[in-house]
């Protein structure tokens, strides 16, 4: 019942972007709580024997009270993991053929992912950028670090050509600590060079997800007549294309594409993940977090 | 091939409409924004190409289709070559004209054998029926194929006095092709008379499963000489006051004197030479008509020794008579208004009723009973016995005319009626000087056809309310003059002034004089019926009085004309030959009807050959082109409806081809 609220259109109609981000991720997440481990936070992992050196502190005295042994109650991962999402604003992210286009859309996301972070207590940062940074929220866990992000979510708007060699340098700079960082952009680029581009931000132990922004019409168009289309990046492009070549050709470029950058990302040990714009929201985001804990 | 309805060829600019929409109209390409052009190529020629390739079966279709559409409004049509013999199940029919011409030599007869020839040729298993016609058609046989039926039917057929009507032939073969359902081949046998022919030529209007094929018997000009007509009285009342005035015609004749005789119960009372001029008329006049009492067979024969015989005497009825009497009450004698109403009855022609004048204090034992009519002129007080016997006089189908004047005015009601009186009249006193009669009811039997009593001028009126009476005549100020109120089985009329030229100058006026006579037939139930009627016409046999009652008729042989239920139960007759019908009605009043051929039988002039093909063609269609040497028809063949269906079917295939593309489409949106 509540995907039905989900859909991208429905969500585009909801002026608070708080509110879409509480609605995405208090649903799927009450969806899945059954699940025992599941979550960026720190979980139980393992029992271990007790060994001269240990601190006792972590010794399950329940376990001792029962067996008369020591154990070791042993944590999956560390606390405070950090988030940092790269919102692309660039000309081309707002083209939409249905109610919502793709800058919404990853707005929606990160918003998403930026409460689903900050109920879990990590530290969550936004870079917004097109040809130069933008905007910049630092990772942070402090009081009204939500709210500052969804308010620079909320004013990111479409802006010039995508650059992604220009602004990834600066990036180096603002990862300080190890954590996640997910680049949200249509990546309408060379998969080389994106690859090549992004593939810097792991080096420092990051985890790098590829979140590739894509409307359905861009990934399979439907056009009855011959169409005179311009490029939103640099207007006074324009071509004549006929159906038949969007249907065929454009088609095969356009999966060639997309399965490059897939292969080509994880190949760089990098997360890549399709997000077609008109799917359910949490649907995704799902999805996303299915395919994560795959890897973990 | 042809178009009934060519003016919708128009319609094809109508094509021009698809070869705007898909040749002509420019296709508007509208920008559309896209992400990236990274991933397309400039392919604008071929698509184009492709996009003209692909509609231009669709236009095609369309294009056709209006054309198709139309091509159908325009109605088109093929002529289609019939063999005539080929057209199945025809029937052969026999039509033979007996009016009265075909009595000219031996017409009849050569149409009677020409007939015979047809029946002795037709195949076997063809059927065929035999019709007479005159103004009606006679079917003599059932459509068979017996060749001993029809031949009977065909001798059977004998020469009639009845007048030609090819109308009423048409008329009855549209009728029996309906009824059949089958073609039918006519073979005409006829005079081909031109005055047979209806004012109307879409009377003659045959439809297409009648083939027309007439066969003229003897169709030439032929001179011929009949007496037209007869001008005789019915009743004779004084044979030296009595004249009868004979017609003679010729009819393509040249200048010729003729003896025309005048025949009283088959005896010859009298004979004049006429001179009749060529292709005109003379006539004959008979000073006297010396009859016997009773009913009488009077003819006028022509002595001409033509090729017709049958219209050389004309037959007319006359019925010798003593005037009746009729009774005159006035006052006091010597008055004027018996002066001028017994003037006007002798003034009228023949006397058919005697005037028997009586003051009020003669009428006192009086019976009205003996008398045809009573004229009650102007009376003050009535003795009560007369009026009582008058009461009953009228109720028992007797007649009274009242007129009123001063003297009346000193009763308040109008005798035998009871109608009141309500007020005298008197024009001089109201301003003007007279009335006069403003309406008039023509449909009455006093009143003369068109006579409108100009100039009559009434003084002094009295005024009758006229209660359930019927007003005849209306004064100026709408003021009853004339009403007739009927009492039992009798009728009394109330006439609102004197005959007496001081209320009124009616009696010195023309139309006093047809009032008189028209209103003493009337009253005295003198019918004026004609001296003679047409063959043809209907006669009345009985009225609603006489059910049941067995009337006689004998025909011209003397023969019954009526079976045993017809003379208890019809109520008219027809009369089908020339001659005298003595209707003997139980009644008594028997009647001597003269029947004569309708005059325009004796013009024996055929009608021209145009005319009787374009007759044959109101079958076939279009002239006599359309019949080619080899005995073909062309025969008009609608395409209406396999254009329909190729429309049909065109509108089908391109509804599909519509929806391929659409199809096309939607895959393209998967």
């Amino acid at each position: 019942m509540l995907q039905r609220f989900l859909d991208p259109a429905t969500l585009a109609s909801i002026s608070s972007l708080d509110l879409v981000a509480k609605t995405v991720v208090d649903g799927f997440i009450s969806g899945l709580h059954r699940s025992p481990d599941f979550g960026f936070s720190q979980e139980f992992a393992e029992y271990r024997a007790y060994t001269e050196g240990d601190d006792l502190r972590h010794v399950d005295w329940n376990v001792f009270a029962r067996t008369d042994k020591c154990f070791l109650k042993r944590y999956k991962g560390e606390t405070n993991s950090q988030l940092l999402v790269l919102l692309d604003t660039s000309a081309s992210m707002g083209y939409g053929s249905g109610k919502v286009n793709k800058l919404e859309y990853a707005r929606f996301v990160a918003a998403s992912l930026c409460y689903m972070a900050s109920t879990q207590r990590d530290a969550a940062g936004l870079i917004i950028f097109d040809e130069d940074v933008k905007n910049y929220v630092a990772p942070s866990t402090r009081q009204g670090q939500l709210f500052r992000l969804l308010h620079a979510i909320e004013k990111a708007e479409p802006g010039t050509h995508t650059d992604f060699s220009k602004p990834f340098v600066h990036f180096q700079n603002f990862l300080h600590r190890r954590g996640i960082v997910i680049v949200m952009s249509d990546f309408y680029a060379d998969p080389d060079e994106i690859v090549k581009t992004v593939e810097p931000l792991r080096y420092r132990g990051n985890e790098v997800v590829l979140f590739h922004m894509l409307d359905p019409q861009e990934i399979k168009p439907t056009f009855k007549d011959p169409v005179l289309l311009f490029d939103l990046e640099e207007t006074t492009k324009s071509l004549e294309v006929s159906p038949e070549y969007a249907r065929h050709e454009y088609r095969k470029r356009m999966d060639a594409h997309i399965e490059t950058l897939r292969s080509k990302t994880r190949g760089a040990g990098m997360d890549y993940f399709l997000m077609d714009t008109s799917r359910p929201l949490d649907e995704c985001l799902r999805e996303y977090l299915q395919v994560r804990k795959g890897r973990m | 091939m042809g178009f009934l309805t060519p003016w919708f060829l128009a319609g094809t600019v109508a094509v021009g409409l698809p070869v705007w929409l898909h040749l002509l109209r420019k296709h508007k390409t509208t920008p559309l924004p896209f992400s990236s052009l990274m991933f397309f190529e400039k392919r604008t020629q071929s698509s184009i190409k492709h996009r003209r390739l692909r509609y231009l079966l669709l236009f095609a279709a369309r294009a056709l289709l209006v054309l198709l559409l139309v091509l159908a409004f325009a109605h088109p049509y093929v002529r289609q070559s019939v063999v005539a013999s080929a057209r199945s199940g025809e029937v052969t029919v026999l039509a033979i004209d007996n009016s009265l011409s075909m009595r000219t030599g031996t017409r009849l007869s050569e149409a009677k054998s020409a007939a015979k020839s047809v029946i002795g040729g037709l195949r076997a298993g063809q059927r065929a029926q035999v019709l007479a016609f005159g103004s009606r058609v006679q079917v003599l046989s059932e459509v068979t194929d017996d060749h001993g039926a029809l031949n009977a039917a065909v001798d059977s057929i004998e020469p009639g006095d009845a007048r030609t009507s090819y109308g009423e032939l048409s008329r009855s073969l549209r009728s029996i092709s309906t009824s059949l359902k089958l073609p039918l081949a006519v073979e005409l046998y006829s005079d081909m008379q031109q005055t047979g022919w209806p004012s109307n030529f879409n009377d003659l209007r045959l439809s297409a499963a009648i083939k027309l094929n007439p066969h003229p018997i003897e169709a030439k000009e032929t001179g011929n000489f009949a007496v037209e007509n007869v001008v005789a009285p019915r009743r004779v009342y004084d044979a030296k006051k009595t004249r009868v005035l004979a017609t003679v015609a010729g009819f393509a004749n040249k200048k010729a004197t003729r003896t025309v005789s005048l025949m009283l119960n088959g005896r010859v009372t009298e004979s004049k030479q006429v001179e009749v001029p060529e292709n005109g008329r003379a006539t004959v006049e008979f000073l006297s008509l010396d009859v016997p009492y009773g009913r009488n067979k009077g003819e006028v024969r022509l002595d001409t020794g033509d090729a017709l015989p049958a219209d050389d005497t004309f037959y007319f009825s006359v019925e010798r008579g003593d005037p009746r009497h009729a009774l005159f009450v006035q006052e006091a004698t010597g008055s004027r208004a018996h002066v001028f109403f017994k003037a006007a009855l002798e003034a009228a022609g023949q006397s058919a009723f005697e005037i028997d004048q009586a003051t009020i204090d003669q009428v006192s034992n009086v019976s009205p009973a003996k008398y045809a009519f009573v004229v009650l002129s102007d009376i003050g007080a009535v003795p009560p016995t007369f009026e009582t016997a008058l009461k009953e006089y009228v109720r028992s189908g007797g007649s009274v005319l009242i007129s009123l004047g001063h003297l009346s005015m000193s009763r308040s009601k109008v005798p035998v009626t009871g109608d009141a009186i309500q007020e005298t009249r008197y024009a001089g006193r109201e301003g003007e000087r007279f009335q006069t009669a403003a309406w008039l009811d023509a449909s009455h039997p006093s009143i003369l056809k068109d006579d409108r009593w100009e100039g009559v001028k009434f003084y002094q009126t009295i005024h009758v309310n006229p209660g359930s009476g019927r007003v005849v005549a209306k004064l100026s100020d709408q003021t009853p003059l004339l009403i007739d109120q009927q009492i039992g089985e009798g009728h009394v009329l109330i006439f609102g002034s004197t005959f007496d030229n001081v209320a009124n100058d009616f009696p010195i006026h023309a139309s006093f004089v047809p009032f008189i006579e028209l209103t003493a037939r009337y009253l005295g139930h003198l019918d004026a019926g004609p001296a003679m009627v047409l063959v043809g016409g209907f006669g009345e046999l009985r009225d609603s009085k006489e059910k049941g009652a067995a009337v006689d008729v004998l025909d011209p042989k003397g023969e019954r004309a009526l079976s045993l239920e017809e003379a208890s139960k019809a109520q008219n007759i027809q009369y089908t030959m020339a001659g005298f019908y003595d209707i003997r009605r139980p009644n008594g009043r028997n009647e001597l009807v003269a029947v004569n051929a309708d005059r325009h039988e004796s013009d024996l002039t055929p009608v021209s050959t145009d005319s009787v093909t374009l007759w044959q063609n109101t079958a076939q269609g279009t002239a006599s082109a359309g019949t080619t040497s080899t005995g073909e028809d062309q025969k008009p063949v609608s395409l209406w409806w396999y254009v329909m269906l190729a429309v049909l079917l065109l509108a089908l295939a391109e509804s599909l081809l519509g929806n391929q593309h659409l199809s096309v489409d939607k895959e393209a949106a998967v």
